[in-house]
């Protein structure tokens, strides 16, 4: 009896251990080995997709219909608005749960609580900027005014809507449809809650505009410490600029007094504009950098912002080669896998039938076409964040000078949580200029400062109303509507591009753009009252905008939005360089009769528009002063011959890679020999010089010789080729495309799309550096004269499921290119306003996968 | 009620691990690696030796598993799900790795699940009555009757 015990309690050993060793986080594996058991783990994730199915969804109203195309994009057939949003709310928790999940805790701070407290810095930063704060505001201004404007109602409907979806869909969570993402990280998700809504379009707002260039300026200015340096080599202003807006059309102003969103704006910018200007304020050298550098370790959703651009254009019926209106676009973001966007198109009768791409978690079509317009955006990078440098209370550091008076800190209480369970305190401390946004580092110890005092003002703090643009944009019938709902839109300033089939085409440059006063937004001020700082905006009625241009043709590539002679309100930028807008602008006001095809190779057009200005003068110098080595000659032959497109089969593009980087460094030697960190200045102002001949920037100034334009580009010659043989030592062909290659990561870094070379560079076609990790994220041609057939791609897919069909065959389009058409791959999108319609067309069962038919 | 080795029967080695095979295809069917102890415990219901148990244990889950395995790798890309798993711990297109390790779990599961079994079941029939005895207090007792008297030389 007592051996029979003995026996049953030593036969618990083996049992348990296993136990405990199959449940206990191994490395990355928080979830345990258990999951890799056959049934009700990962493997659950490889299943092949159901069939059709009809799936009860409690709160609609009617049923639901969703023809489920060859690529998993799903048109959905709704009686209501509301009932569309549910469905799209539960096909993007179904498809994208994972990616909203993490978009979501990343930008309310609380990724901690799935990946653990390694992440918790990102959580801090998130949280001291307070986009969740932000968009608990805002969800609290929709709810309260949703009894004052119906398309407020209209809209927070929508929203619940979708919550209600996704919800619907994480209720019935099964283990083979629970991502394998979060098997791995042992998570299970919550269900969303509205405000989740609010704090994904707040994520898009600060991607798209949420850059603190301040610190980067003072940072320069001051290791420079040469103001006419500075000014030369760092301008606001990039020459050889092609504005986006040449024609200006204001609408009228008491139409529209407002700024966007209802924001309070002046039309006399001059009574700030002749104000005094406050002193910059100069934060500590060490603590400057220890911003710059944290800031630039913070996860961010959508990628660097130096990498987040853009292009669009429309073409009017007397460029096209069908009389109407043709609009283009492919919005320029990193690159991740799944995708940022996701396909989906709604036909509601009589109310909507818009298709496009919507931002998961988001009940929005956000670039696309409906039955009259389409749209699509690029980023308008104006700076709209400025650091404020309160002066604190020495015997009170939660207090600071405001108007005479010391005024507190708002402190708000925001502990972070971690997987590990543990709870990090930390508070944010914000005044009237907005949070504190070095409450997040300890950096203070570091210099005079011991409290956080650098207040962050950013239009996109706050209530903002996007999204009620959003519900508005896509339900357009005409140019008048658009422009009306775009009223609304006041975060992120945007350059919105549009053609109807009236035959108008228009670039809208819409959001909310500050007037200063006192300051110039370029370098952290002091603002003791409240006389500094963003007092106003510009009125929405004379935000810069094209309307039917006398030219035919609109367009935008992220730079200068406008010439400031022509403006009477100051844009600060920086904005993009504008080698793309330049060649965009070329191709269309050079080409008649464009046609949908054009277009498409337009989308795909490489030419390096850097290339094309500087090689001549390259190859002029070492003409003239060149001394015959051969190996440098035949490089310089290759260059001579080269068409400046960036084919991945070519070896120019190579040489013009090291060449453009030698003489940046050859030019730039006073910004390197000051600190070797300074970014060097931006390649226009290398053309400049070029150009012109800038007799002191081409000087050597650390050699007795004055060195000339010519003697500097041919020692970058030399300089270019012999880093090149030597980091090529191994790949003499040195072929463009065995470096330059694509590779799309996984959000979790569970694997990759790619792998293979990529076309591009600096170039329409955008794909920078070597390892191409950002570029067009999806691709729009819609075209007004026939918008059932209008055409995207996006480098992905629609299913965020890695074993799913529907995982990469997108970007199997998206980066497919015909060497004969010149043209990238494209889906049609599909447009039929009813479900029949659709099984009609399909005749022989390629167009529709399946059905998911939604029941109340 | 009898001791439970007295009323399910010794059926031999094959047929009990045909039996835990059933077990861990049917558990393992609910998705839920920890009843493959279960699997293993009502395999060993089928044999009396501590070891046999195990053996029967190990190795039906280890073939249910396997078995699993051949069929999702045929309908559900078993293969390419393991491939990407172990890529997470650096160890790039090695997945059959991974499906090794799972069906030796399995096995582990199943064997210890064997051995837990058949040594509560023995514990088990310490506090429960024989059939014998069962029978034999059931029955009317018996007239006494006179014994023989040996006696020893």
């Amino acid at each position: 009896m007592k051996r029979k015990i003995v026996n049953l309690a030593l036969s618990f050993i083996g049992p348990i251990a296993l136990i405990v060793i199959l449940s206990m986080p191994i490395g990355p594996l928080t979830g345990g080995l258990g999951i890799i058991q056959p049934v009700g783990g990962i493997f659950d994730n490889g299943a092949p997709e159901p069939g059709s199915q009809t799936i009860t969804l409690t709160g609609l109203d009617a049923e639901v219909e969703v023809v489920i195309d060859y690529l998993g994009i799903p048109h959905i057939y709704a009686e209501s608005i509301h009932d569309a949003m549910m469905a799209l709310g539960y096909m993007h928790a179904r498809d994208r749960l994972f990616q909203v999940t993490m978009q979501n805790f990343v930008a309310a701070g609380r990724i901690s609580e799935i990946v653990g407290g390694y992440a918790n810095s990102s959580d801090m930063f998130y949280r001291a900027i307070g986009l969740k704060r932000s968009a608990q505001a805002s969800l609290d201004w929709y709810e309260a005014n949703a009894g004052t404007y119906p398309e407020v109602a209209e809209e927070l409907d929508a929203i619940n809507a979708e919550v209600e979806g996704a919800n619907a869909f994480i209720r019935t969570l099964t283990s083979a449809t629970m991502p394998m993402e979060f098997k791995v990280l042992g998570y299970t998700p919550e269900l969303w809650t509205p405000v989740d809504c609010f704090v994904n379009a707040k994520m898009l707002t600060w991607g798209l505009s949420g850059s603190i260039m301040d610190f980067q300026r003072q940072w320069i200015r001051n290791s420079l410490d040469n103001d006419s340096m500075y000014n030369d080599l760092f301008p606001d202003l990039m020459p050889y600029t092609i504005p986006i807006v040449q024609e200006q059309v204001n609408i009228s102003y008491v139409d529209y007094p407002l700024a966007p969103g209802m924001a309070p704006a002046t039309d006399d910018p001059g009574q700030y504009t002749s104000m005094a200007l406050s002193g910059e304020a100069v934060i500590p050298e060490d603590k400057l950098e220890a911003l710059i550098t944290k800031m630039n370790d913070v996860i961010k959703p959508l990628g660097d912002m130096q990498f987040v651009g853009s292009n669009n254009w429309a073409i009017n019926g007397s460029k096209s080669s069908t009389g109407m209106p043709i609009v283009a676009g492919d919005p320029h973001l990193t690159l991740q896998a799944p995708s940022v966007w996701y396909e989906a198109h709604i036909v509601v009768p009589g109310e909507l039938d818009v298709t496009g791409t919507t931002f998961p978690g988001l009940p929005a079509i956000l670039i696309g076409h409906n039955d009259h317009v389409a749209y699509s955006f690029t980023n308008v990078g104006a700076d709209v964040a400025d650091v404020f440098v309160e002066q604190l209370n020495p015997a009170n550091p939660d207090q600071y000078m405001y108007n005479g008076a010391y005024r507190n800190f708002t402190i708000h209480q925001e502990d972070i949580h971690t997987k590990e369970g543990t709870v990090i305190p930390f508070n944010v401390k914000e005044s009237v200029h907005g949070p504190c946004i070095d409450s997040i580092w300890t950096t203070y110890n570091l210099d005079s400062e011991d409290n956080p005092n650098l207040a962050m003002t950013w239009t996109g703090s706050g209530v903002t109303h996007e999204m009620i643009a959003a519900g508005l944009f896509m339900k357009a019938d005409n140019l008048d509507e658009f422009i009306d709902a775009m009223y609304w839109w006041d975060s992120p300033a945007q350059n919105c591009v549009f053609g109807d089939d009236a035959g108008n085409i228009a670039m809208l440059v819409v959001g909310r753009f500050p007037v200063r006063a006192g300051y110039t937004g370029e370098f952290p001020v002091t603002a003791l009252n409240d006389s500094v700082g963003m007092v106003s905006n510009i009125p929405y009625a004379y935000n810069p905008r094209e309307i039917n241009p006398s030219r035919g043709f609109v367009q935008s590539a992220n730079q200068r939005t406008i010439a400031p002679d022509n403006y009477g309100y100051d844009i600060l930028g920086p904005q993009a360089n504008g080698y793309r807008a330049r060649r965009i602008f070329y191709l269309l006001d050079n080409n008649d009769g464009i046609s949908v095809d054009d277009m498409k190779r337009f989308q795909a057009d490489v030419v390096e528009v850097r290339a094309e200005v500087i090689i001549p003068y390259v190859i002029n110098a070492w003409d003239s002063v060149g001394d015959g080595n051969t190996t440098i000659s035949d490089a310089v032959d290759l260059l001579r011959t080269w068409n400046y497109d960036m084919e991945p089969d070519l070896v120019a593009p190579t040489i013009w890679m090291y060449l453009l980087d030698a003489i940046h460094e050859e030019t730039f030697d006073e910004i390197s020999s000051v600190d070797p960190a300074i970014p060097l200045s931006r390649t226009p102002i290398l053309e400049e010089f070029i150009v012109t001949n800038n007799p002191y920037y081409f000087d050597d100034h650390t050699t007795v010789p004055v060195e000339t334009r010519d003697e500097i580009l041919v020692r970058s010659l030399f300089s270019a080729i012999d880093t090149l043989s030597a980091e090529w030592e191994n790949e003499p062909n040195w072929v463009y495309g065995n470096r330059h290659i694509i590779f799309i990561d996984h959000l979790a870094g569970f694997t990759y799309i790619g792998g293979g070379p990529r076309r591009g560079q600096n170039t329409i076609d955008v794909a920078s550096g070597w390892i191409v990790t950002h570029g067009p994220s999806t691709r729009l041609i819609a075209d007004l004269s026939n918008i059932e057939i209008s055409y995207m791609a996006y480098p992905g897919g629609q299913s965020g499921n890695i074993f799913s069909p529907h995982w990469e065959d997108n970007f199997a389009l998206w980066n497919s290119f015909n060497n004969v058409t010149k043209q990238h791959g494209y889906h049609v999108m599909y447009f039929y306003t009813t479900a029949d319609a659709f099984r009609s067309a399909d005749t022989n069962d390629s167009m529709i996968e399946r059905t998911i038919t939604f029941v109340p | 009620m009898g001791k439970i080795d007295d009323t399910i029967p010794d059926i031999g080695f094959l047929a009990a691990l045909v039996l835990t095979i059933v077990f861990g295809l049917a558990l393992q069917l609910a998705g839920d690696w920890k009843l493959m102890l279960i699997a293993g415990a009502l395999g060993a219901l089928f044999v009396r030796r501590t070891r046999i148990a195990f053996l029967v244990g190990f190795l039906g889950v280890g073939i249910a598993w396997s078995i699993l395995f051949v069929y999702l790798s045929i309908t559900a890309q078993a293969m390419a799900v393991a491939d990407i798993f172990i890529g997470l711990l650096g160890l790039y297109g090695l997945g059959i790795l991974v499906i090794v390790i799972s069906v030796l779990i399995g096995a582990l599961l199943g064997g210890f699940g064997g051995i837990l079994g058949r040594s509560l079941y023995e514990l088990l029939d310490e506090f429960l009555p024989s059939d014998s005895e069962e029978k034999k207090s059931s029955l009317p007792e018996p007239e006494p009757v006179e014994e023989e008297v040996t006696t020893e030389e």
